[in-house]
């Protein structure tokens, strides 16, 4: 099935692709054996793949499709006409399961949807309440005279909004987004509707960015519908009238539920929606969510567990259009830069990629990537400027706004971003897609393809780029993962005790809590639905005294335990404190970038570890703007503008994403293809002289095959490991190797991970042999000798990071909050060393080492992992120089430690590092 | 990067340092020893940090105080010292002088009765306050002479003498073979003053960048160092 492809014409961009190639592709087919795009399985009834907002009407025949759906009454038949006749004024047509997802949420039910984006999901959740209150309101009105659009600005407009304001309906809709760039953007769609069919509703935002006037307004009275993202539900949650802003809500609908899943912000959710259900026992809930692999889940996540637990309508949408992958294969494979980064080196084939289409985003992994790639596409093309822009999270607000404008009207001709623009909102100028850099993970790169080919007809497309050349591997691994359907599955977070600690407080301030009834709500989340007494008892003590730890100390109290025995909070600043503070998402004492005068004000944030290195008169480059430090002051770096693009890229922590299982097994299956000599794919053939140097000095691996790889350098004695797993995992597998060999002699490992192996450097030869003899691979005592190796490294101290922020125990540091704050601040693993020392038994610290093992280590994966390499036949190669595979890690300067030595022991052979930490 | 240093001295606990013709003995309990005139220094103790946490609503687990102090109870042990010098953040805020804090320090400042006990105020000193008088320290302002040294909270130059401080939390980073870096709190001896690392349980760490012909003491567990600036 090539149907999409044929009769277009070929696009500057397929030119470019062939242009690469070697094979005989002339015509306007893909030939199959070229496997660079991919189609995947239709939906029943959905004749045309398009999204369902045409730009073009369709033809009379295709609008009638309503008139004998089932309804429950006449008062619903009625309203669902009016919609329905909605859709056909735009052209639009009702799709079946936007007509069942409305007739679920008529019968009361909740639910979750999965439809690739664009695809007509919103309306799918929101005409539901609508037709609800038409159906409602039907006795009142007749005929469907105010089908006429009324939005047409006149001269008693805005008084009339104030009019609306005052009497609309209060609350009904509460809409969740992850995103709160994607609110305006939501409540914009939801709004048009409602302006037809002349609802009396009033949709307004919250989120961080909500200007305080609209935020005081809201005080006295929420709108109709609230888009909103889960902090703020949170922060309403923890108003003393909460239970009466909610008294008339009807549905809370999360968007992008896939985005929260797996996150503590999706526990967040969970937890704040436990709440709403529990203050509005007839509540529904509709999640919107793309294809994952584990869809179940997402919905019982969604609605709960338990007894109470709502059944889960889970409606299939339309699933997404033809996707073709291909690649920007560089035009000399070297035989060393495969080493290391390509860097800029492909721009000359990118800005010609951009130029084939009209308006294009080029994703990258990174932030500094983004900055990166942004600098060296105007520097490439100068008389771009002004029509290209960059996007990631760390920007100022108004810059993404404009940004996002700007790709709306079809007016840039490129954007370089971050997942920041993963999400939601619909460019449909869009017309080209490139992903710079692995594409990580199956559903991540059809979710960014997705961002290309909204207009009819339209195939979606993304064009990979590789930063180094093997990456051209992970491309032609992720298309055949996508062509298997092999979308990866959502892993769940368990019971984040960090995560309840600050819910738990936000509840007390919220109008307070008994224990017990709280403790129903909570175990009703699928979260929480294991939660132990002991745990329960623990947080309650945390909260209240402190825990054990803290009894007797009367200066402390946070939660107050009432005569009634009432949790609630009283102290005025422990309330603002955690109001300021509540949210999940951690990062490292961002700091306000801002111009000394003129310039336009703040530009966005970065880490203050980066503005900690720099001194004044340094330049650096953020906002695609070359910038030079000045100074800090008041919480802000103070720059002003640098003549010249010199200087460092800031680098924002947590930003390595990983490789995904899903993509690993594809990734394996390639090299295996690799090693039995077949090249199957474009960018199999163009790494292929890079393999043959891997074979030649080393080996390919085969299925069924360890490769360790023994190469002494100047820096000391390396052992690398293969397994291709992704570098979580490999982290794990490296602590855990070198903590076994250290235990046979006393030596000092330092490692380093990445998506294909992991590196074990030291000073003298490992004892490797033995340490095989000896069981290194072997699954057993693996539950003893997981913990112990992470015990040997900092991962636990670095992942306490998040946790002590999400509990409350570090502050970030806030504007305006002057000396007072700065008393309180500390570092996070300064926290964990005392807690260690003082009050061992804290479950904080044992949910940091959960989480090392279940999210950062995927401890489930690392078993199945060393199962595997158990079985698996140990190649040892001894190169004398280091082979392609390896050399990444040989140079990669993120490590971790074990060691079997004492510190004084490694101190007397270390010198001081005199040049400043290069991080 | 070479090797390891050439002398890998045996392992001496303590290290001697020759400052301006007096011998000083850096502890590992991060503390200097100053024989001659029988003086133990000890900077930024912050004593109340935990405390004044607490009472923001923060849950830090008791015990540091009491660790600080045994901590100093064990070096005056060893040392004998007639003469305790503060060199400032004594208190860390107004809001740690709880009486729990101000009764422990009581009852060690009672276990040490003849011993004096000087203070040379630091910026946390000056917002929250000198101590209690019942626990009998002699407040001053930096600078505080003494012999060829200044005493003082705030590294700076002091004309005719070298200064002794504390304030900056000092550590340094090791790096070795195999790619090996480990960070650490040090005494750091410049040409014109010296920086003690900070003594109380709960304070953290700032990483400073020694010049050549600095002389830098890291602490790795009880030993202390003299690693090589050039």
């Amino acid at each position: 099935m090539r149907r999409g492809l044929n009769g277009l014409p070929a696009t500057a961009g397929q030119r470019a692709f062939r242009a690469h190639r070697t094979s005989t592709w002339r015509g306007e087919k893909f030939p199959r054996e070229d496997r660079n795009w991919v189609k995947l399985p239709l939906v029943r009834d959905v004749p045309l793949l398009l999204p369902m907002q045409l730009r073009k009407p369709l033809k009379a025949s295709q609008r009638q499709r309503s008139a004998n759906h089932p309804t429950v009454s006449e008062a619903d038949a009625q309203a669902d006409r009016r919609v329905a006749t909605w859709f056909g004024a735009r052209g639009w047509r009702v799709f079946d399961f936007q007509r069942d997802v409305w007739a679920a949420y008529r019968r009361g039910e909740s639910g979750l949807v999965h439809a690739a984006t664009g695809t007509g999901k919103t309306l799918a959740a929101w005409m539901g309440p609508i037709i609800e209150w038409l159906a409602e309101q039907a006795p009142m009105r007749a005929g469907d005279e105010a089908l006429d659009d009324v939005d047409d600005d006149t001269a008693s407009e805005a008084m009339a909004r104030r009019a609306r304001r005052d009497s609309a309906p209060p609350l009904r809709v509460l809409w969740i987004t992850p995103l709160r760039a994607l609110a305006a953007d939501t409540a914009e769609a939801l709004g048009a509707p409602v302006r037809s069919l002349a609802l009396p509703w009033t949709i307004e935002t919250r989120t961080g960015d909500t200007s305080p006037a609209q935020r005081a307004r809201q005080r006295r009275r929420l709108p109709t519908a609230l888009v909103t993202t889960p902090e703020s539900v949170s922060l309403l949650l923890s108003r003393d009238d909460a239970p009466e802003l909610f008294s008339d809500l009807r549905v809370v609908v999360v968007d992008e539920w896939h985005e929260l899943l797996g996150t503590k912000r999706g526990v967040q959710t969970e937890l704040a929606l436990a709440r709403l259900r529990a203050l509005r026992p007839q509540l529904r809930i509709w999640g919107l969510s793309a294809t994952i692999g584990n869809i179940d889940e997402a919905a019982r996540t969604l609605l709960g567990v338990g007894p109470a637990a709502r059944e889960a309508r889970i409606i299939r949408g339309v699933e997404s259009k033809d996707v073709v992958v291909d690649s920007l294969i560089p035009p000399i494979v070297e035989r060393f830069p495969w080493a290391g980064h390509l860097g800029t080196q492909m721009v000359p084939q990118v800005v010609a990629a951009i130029e084939e289409g009209e308006s294009a985003i080029v994703f990258t992994n990174t932030r500094a990537q983004t900055e990166i790639w942004y600098q060296a596409i105007l520097a490439a093309r100068p008389d771009w400027a002004g029509r290209i822009a960059l996007h990631h999270g760390s920007l100022d607000r108004k810059q993404r706004d404009w940004v996002e404008e700007g790709l709306r009207r079809g007016e840039l001709r490129c954007v370089v971003a971050t997942s920041s623009l993963d999400l939601g909102v619909d460019f449909s100028p869009v017309d080209r897609v490139l992903q710079i850099g692995s594409p990580k993970g199956v559903a991540r790169l059809l979710q960014r393809a997705g961002r290309s080919g909204h207009q009819p007809g339209a195939i979606s497309r993304v064009t990979c780029v590789p930063t180094n050349v093997l990456e051209l591997i992970d491309v032609a691994a992720a298309r055949d993962g996508i062509e298997r359907g092999a979308i990866e599955a959502r892993a769940l977070v368990e019971r984040p005790l960090d995560v309840l600690v600050q819910h738990v407080v936000t509840v007390a301030l919220g109008g307070g809590f008994l224990p017990d009834e709280l403790l129903v709500e909570l175990r009703g989340t699928r979260a929480y639905a294991e939660l132990r007494e002991d745990e329960w008892a623990w947080v309650l003590a945390f909260v209240t005294t402190g825990g054990d730890a803290l009894r007797g100390y009367p200066e402390y109290s946070r939660v107050l335990v009432e005569a009634n025995g009432r949790y609630v909070v009283r102290d005025a600043s422990i309330a603002r404190r955690h109001r300021q503070t509540i949210g999940t998402i951690v990062s490292d004492g961002s700091i306000v970038v801002q111009y000394l005068r003129g310039g336009g004000g703040a530009l966005g944030s970065v880490e203050e570890s980066f503005i900690a290195r720099l001194t004044p008169g340094d330049r650096f480059t953020f906002a695609g703007r070359s910038l030079e430090f000045v100074r800090v002051r008041d919480m802000k770096a103070w720059v002003r503008k640098a003549p010249s693009a010199r200087g460092a890229v800031p680098r924002w922590m947590g930003s390595r994403l990983p490789l995904s299982g899903a993509l690993a097994e594809a990734l394996r299956r390639k090299l295996d293809e690799a090693s039995r000599d077949e090249w199957r794919d474009a960018e199999m053939r163009a790494v292929r002289p890079i393999m043959e140097v891997q074979a030649r000095w080393s080996r390919i691996p085969r299925a069924g095959e360890l490769l360790i790889e023994r190469v002494r350098t100047r820096e000391g004695h390396h052992l690398f490991f293969f397994p291709f797993e992704g570098r979580l995992v490999h982290e794990g597998l490296a602590a855990l190797f070198a903590y076994r060999i250290s235990r046979l002699a006393p030596i000092t490992f330092t490692f380093a991970a990445n998506d294909y192996g992991f590196e074990l450097l030291a000073p003298e030869a490992a004892p490797l042999e033995q340490a095989l003899a000896a069981g290194l691979l072997a699954p057993r005592e693996l539950l003893a000798d997981i913990p112990a190796s992470l015990n040997a490294t900092e991962m636990a101290r670095r992942q306490f990071r998040e946790i002590a922020r999400v509990s409350g125990l570090v502050f970030p540091g806030l504007p305006h909050s002057g000396k007072t704050a700065r008393q309180l601040q500390v570092s996070s693993g300064l926290f964990f060393d005392v807690l260690q020392r003082y009050d061992p038994a804290n479950l904080l610290l044992s949910q940091a080492h959960r989480e090392v093992l279940e999210r950062q280590l995927e401890s489930s994966r690392l078993g199945r992992t060393l199962e595997r390499l158990a079985a698996a036949d140990v190649v040892i190669t001894e190169p004398t120089r280091t082979p392609p595979l390896a050399f990444p890690l040989l140079v990669d300067r993120v490590r971790d430690r074990v060691s079997s030595e004492t510190l004084g022991e490694r101190i007397r052979k270390m010198q001081l590092a005199l040049e400043k930490a290069a991080g | 990067m070479s090797g390891a240093p050439p002398d890998a001295a045996p392992v001496p606990h303590d290290a001697r340092c020759t400052v301006r013709g007096e011998a000083l003995v850096l502890l590992p309990e991060r503390a200097v020893w100053w024989e001659r005139t029988r003086t133990l220094l000890i900077a930024d103790p912050h004593f109340g940090k935990a405390a004044t946490f607490r009472s923001a609503g923060v849950p830090v687990p008791g015990g540091t105080t009491a660790g600080t102090l045994a901590r100093i109870d064990a070096t005056i042990a060893r040392t004998d010292p007639a003469r305790l010098v503060f060199l400032g953040d004594f208190l860390h805020a107004r809001a740690g002088k709880s009486p729990a804090i101000v009764a422990a320090l009581g009852a060690w400042r009672a276990g040490h009765a003849s011993l004096d006990v000087v203070l040379v105020r630091g910026n946390h000193d000056r917002r929250a306050g000198d101590p209690p008088s019942e626990l009998r320290i002699r407040c001053v302002d930096a600078p505080m002479i003494e012999g060829p040294f200044a005493l003082v909270h705030h590294p700076a130059a002091v004309a005719g003498a070298y200064a002794l401080a504390g304030h900056l939390h000092p550590s340094a980073t090791m790096v070795g073979r195999g790619r090996q870096r480990e960070r650490l709190p040090c005494f750091w001896f410049g040409a014109q003053w010296a920086v003690l690392p900070a003594f109380g349980e709960f304070t953290g760490l700032a990483s400073v960048e020694p010049v050549a012909g600095d002389r830098v003491f890291v602490i790795a567990g009880d030993v202390v160092q003299l690693v090589s600036t050039a």
